[in-house]
């Protein structure tokens, strides 16, 4: 087979995940990084550093896919195509026979039914920050505590609180008074966590045909989050080895889907025009 | 003689007043701070100072508001709803409904000529359709409460929040200052999305006029111009804080049935 490469472009509201697959769809480069103000500056910085790794010449690649929530700022992409489909492909070429897909992200919700690797239907909730990893960050930063660290000290906990809010805001000061009044923070996390997977659980009632879940997005790799969401749904939840990038791999094997489309057929790859070093497009 | 007490205990400032014969005799406002229990003491003998009467004076006291839970010398806990329709019959008999912005949460109620809830609808889960959405912006713009609606009047490009949600709001702020937008744009939009808020809840119930607007969104000329946009005239009390405070006072006053 000749050496065609894929890249996968997923610019979401608090990381840019880039991946860079060859045509065995074998993963060649991965980098994650802070989105961050400026997306547009990111989005080249992050692909020359995919590029790096996969020791390949821009030029060498032969279809860009962007996705996420600034899919439309990267203008080196030879398409834009939405998270959903994106992580519906993704998550799919991880678990072939997924039915339920969560992902939880920066600043979203999102529920996937998918079936034989197709999106059939979807939940999203995106207007509210609650149980989201936004709700997790002013929370972490309230309680003085690491994002990364809240998943295994709510595991400690063996009383957990009910917490009533579901507002961000008041979630915020309902665990401040907590914190006042003596609970642990063990106890408070795990409560937090608790909150979450139940609001989860009830968005994504209605899209459940099987057994299992899958569990992606930043969130997911927050263990007290996915010990809770296999409390309220009362099954696994299958959490992939970096569940950060479905939506990248998504991107990068639609693409690959479509060159070998357009191969088969004779056509030119469709390729607007596409030049890394000119996509500082400040105006 | 008889005096009675209304004490209304809000999220951010608690309020209270001395009445007899229903008209105010005193009153004051403070922080409510994090102890409810002792900012309803300060606020009691601070009203009594005021109107140089003693605790014996009193006939009955009243508390109500979200932090009206343990006040032990509260003779009847009431509900804020009930509170700001009392207030406002007394201070405008005409009026049918009463639109009530709190740090907290927003209620609209719908009243009858003596005062009485027929209808409500209240917003209290969610920070965006509250006074706090105001405060986590003028937090953003480090300006104060009471600036921030004057200001709001003179933007002539509001800024639109894409959701009405405080947490995306004040990240949204936050991007918008860093590109430059002036302050009074942001406020503009953000006065908007709040009345926005309050205007799906008046549709709740069903707008009735007269409507008067109390609580401390009262204080703000740029959400009640927002709401006068939205087609909801405003009667405003001159002291839009008080009018549950003065309605548990009159509810004191009122013989127990």
């Amino acid at each position: 087979m000749v050496h065609i490469y894929f890249s996968g472009i997923d610019l979401g509201s608090t990381m840019t995940k880039v991946v860079i697959l060859d045509g065995d769809e074998k993963i060649l480069a991965s980098v994650i990084n802070h989105t961050g103000a400026e997306h547009r500056r990111l989005a080249n910085k992050v692909m020359e550093e995919a590029l790096e790794q996969a020791g390949l010449p821009f030029d060498q690649i032969s279809y860009v896919v962007a996705t996420g929530y600034g899919r439309i700022t990267v203008p080196f992409a030879d398409r834009q195509i939405t998270e959903l489909t994106c992580h519906a492909r993704g998550v799919s070429s991880f678990f072939p026979d997924v039915t339920l897909a969560i992902d939880i992200g920066g600043q979203d919700v999102k529920g996937l039914k998918i079936k034989d690797g197709k999106l059939l239907d979807f939940t999203i909730s995106d207007k509210c920050a609650a149980g989201t990893g936004r709700f997790l960050e002013i929370i972490a930063d309230a309680l003085g505590l690491k994002l990364e660290d809240l998943g295994d000290i709510s595991l400690k906990s063996s009383n957990k609180v009910s917490i009533s809010s579901t507002c961000t805001v008041f979630a915020r000061q309902e665990v401040i008074s907590r914190l006042s009044e003596g609970t642990t923070v063990e106890d408070i996390m795990a409560g937090i966590h608790d909150a979450i997977a139940s609001r989860v659980a009830r968005m994504v009632e209605r899209l459940r045909t099987g057994p299992d879940v899958l569990f992606t997005g930043g969130v997911a790799k927050n263990i007290g989050v996915v010990k809770a969401l296999e409390a309220n749904l009362g099954c696994e939840v299958f959490v992939p080895e970096e569940p950060l990038l479905s939506g990248a791999i998504g991107a990068a094997l639609l693409g690959k889907e479509i060159t070998l489309k357009a191969l088969a057929s004779g056509e030119p790859i469709q390729k607007e025009e596409r030049r890394l070093d000119e996509a500082t497009f400040f105006k | 003689m008889a005096w009675f007490i209304g004490i209304d205990i809000g999220s951010g400032t608690s309020k209270g007043v001395i009445t007899r014969d229903g008209e105010i005799e005193a009153y004051h406002l403070l922080a409510s701070g994090v102890n409810y229990g002792m900012a309803a003491q300060t606020l009691k003998d601070e009203l009594l100072a005021r109107a140089s009467l003693s605790a014996e004076d009193i006939t009955s006291i009243v508390t109500t508001g979200h932090g009206d839970g343990i006040i032990p010398f509260s003779n009847q806990h009431v509900a804020d709803i009930r509170c700001c329709a009392k207030g406002i019959n007394r201070i405008f008999p005409s009026a049918r409904m009463v639109i009530d912005v709190q740090g907290q949460s927003s209620q609209v109620m719908q009243l009858d000529d003596r005062g009485q809830v027929i209808n409500f609808a209240i917003s209290d889960i969610c920070a965006g359709g509250s006074g706090r959405f105001l405060e986590i912006i003028a937090n953003v713009l480090q300006m104060k409460l009471e600036d921030i609606g004057p200001l709001s009047l003179e933007s002539e490009n509001p800024v639109t929040f894409t959701t009405g949600c405080a947490v995306f709001g004040e990240s949204e702020a936050i991007s918008r200052v860093s590109e430059g937008i002036p302050k009074e744009d942001i406020l503009a939009g953000v006065h908007r999305a709040l009345a926005g808020s309050v205007f799906a809840l008046v549709n709740k119930v069903g707008l009735k006029e007269p409507c008067a607007i109390s609580g401390g969104g009262g204080l703000n000329i740029g959400l009640i111009k927002r709401l006068n946009e939205l087609g909801i005239q405003l009667l405003v009390p001159p002291q839009p804080q008080l009018i549950n405070a003065l309605g548990a006072a009159i509810i004191a006053e009122e013989p127990v049935v």
